[in-house]
């Protein structure tokens, strides 16, 4: 079974046996931090995937950046209606896959989810946790369909 | 009362962003947060108000239904509710998930409840005042009651579909994409397992949102009727089902139809598209328009 990468696998630590209102404060502060993860001035990406909602969330964009040594940097954007669990997972995510590669990303089992957000906010909102993983994969899986047309 | 609530239907059912900040002190009132964003309570909330979660509060956590006469008497005693307190409701989402609450305290008679207009968004928006602070009442004494009442103002998939074949009005509050069978959910939303897209056949579109301002508030109660009365051609007096994807946006609808508007004879038909579109031999429509 494939590994989670140590920053996640610190978060997942952090969030182990916590109460359940200390865990709701935690994913509060994490979702506070979201802002922080949208692009920086100056910063350029090898895939961006920016979608809009007018109906029902909002727009939430992922920029995907490959460096050199072939591991991955994510940026989100999220638009102001963007749930607070959302919001949470963002900063999570971010923190804990970025320097990872593409291949441990894709292949994160997403187990480790339920071990961050608990199961009580997993089974009162599952659609709901999983979706920037979900855009974060979708993200990597297109690069990586685009790496292996570049080399055929 | 301002006058736009004054002229609707049931003025009563509705208050305002001031009214609201009025009467935070009222012992007789307790507001209740609703919203599909479940930790948005937790990161602030109007003073004194309660949390009720329409997934964890108010559905039956082993059947598709909603809780009993037992566990809302439980559910509101807690709160220290009783069946003279008045329960105003806000939420995110243009109140989605309040009418859908307001809308399940209708199914056990709990008629001394009201929305706030615009809900926490425009509440937000005026820069009103947010806490953090979970507030502790007092336990109350809400008599369990006889029966939930699901007869009036919910319809069920048997009497949907009776209903439709008897050509009877019924409004899709869903959005044009998921009317067209274009999509089997909200757009950016999750496949939440729906086989097939579509309408029940009969059903007019009329999303929700047709119903609401941009900054959450209900329209007018002119522009109300010219909505539904002039544009779907329904009447006061009409049987009518509104349905969605689970009940949520049709209890938006359900609320302007019965109380902004007054129609004597509206329900909510909460298994919505998740039953219909997955349920064996139903006949489903789809549409270009």
């Amino acid at each position: 079974m494939a590994e989670h990468p140590q920053a996640l696998r610190d978060i997942i630590d952090l969030c182990a046996g916590l109460a359940e209102s200390e865990r709701r404060e935690m994913l509060i502060s994490f979702a506070d931090g979201a802002a922080r993860q949208a692009p920086q001035p100056g910063e350029s990406f090898d895939l961006e995937d920016t979608r809009k909602d007018e109906e029902c969330t909002d727009t939430v964009g992922v920029f995907l950046r490959i460096d050199d040594a072939r591991l991955c940097h994510f940026r989100i954007t999220l638009g102001p209606q963007v749930q607070t669990l959302t919001r949470a997972m963002t900063t999570i995510l971010c923190q804990g896959f970025n320097g990872s590669s593409p291949e441990t990303v894709l292949e994160a089992p997403a187990d480790f989810v339920p071990q961050i957000v608990g199961a009580e906010l997993v089974r009162l909102r599952s659609q709901t946790v999983y979706y920037v993983l979900g855009r974060m994969k979708s993200a990597v899986k297109v690069w990586l369909n685009r790496e292996r047309a570049a080399s055929a | 009362m301002n006058d736009k609530i004054a002229a609707y239907a049931h003025p009563d059912v509705l208050v305002s962003t001031d009214w609201l900040a009025s009467h935070l002190d009222d012992p007789s009132l307790r507001i209740i947060e609703s919203n599909e964003d479940v930790l948005l309570y937790d990161t602030g909330h109007v003073p004194g108000a309660v949390h009720i979660d329409w997934r964890r509060d108010l559905n039956d956590q082993t059947v598709r239904d909603y809780i009993g006469p037992e566990q809302f008497a439980h559910l509101c005693s807690a709160h220290g509710i009783t069946p003279d307190t008045k329960v105003v409701f806000y939420g995110d989402k243009s109140n989605w998930w309040a009418t859908y609450a307001f809308w399940v305290f209708q199914l056990f008679g709990h008629r001394n409840a009201a929305v706030v207009d615009g809900g926490r968004a425009k509440w937000v928006a005026e820069n009103r005042t947010l806490t953090r602070e979970i507030p502790k009442p007092s336990t109350a004494v809400y008599p369990q009651p006889a029966a939930r009442n699901d007869a009036a103002i919910r319809a069920f998939y048997h009497e949907t579909l009776a209903h439709m074949q008897a050509a009877k009005p019924m409004v899709d509050v869903r959005s044009p994409g998921e009317f067209r069978g274009e999509v089997t959910h909200m757009p950016e939303y999750p496949q939440e397992g729906v086989l097939r897209g579509g309408h029940i056949p009969g059903a007019q579109s009329c999303p929700w949102a047709t119903a609401a301002n941009p900054d959450g508030t209900f329209k007018s109660v002119d522009e109300l009727r010219a909505i539904y009365q002039a544009g779907l051609g329904l009447n006061p007096t009409d049987d009518i089902i509104a349905y969605c994807r689970i009940g949520e946006r049709s209890s938006h609808t359900w609320f302007v139809l019965t109380y902004l508007l007054g129609f004597s004879s509206v329900r909510n038909y909460d298994g919505s598209w998740t039953e219909w579109g997955n349920m064996v031999r139903s006949p489903i429509e789809r549409s270009t328009t």
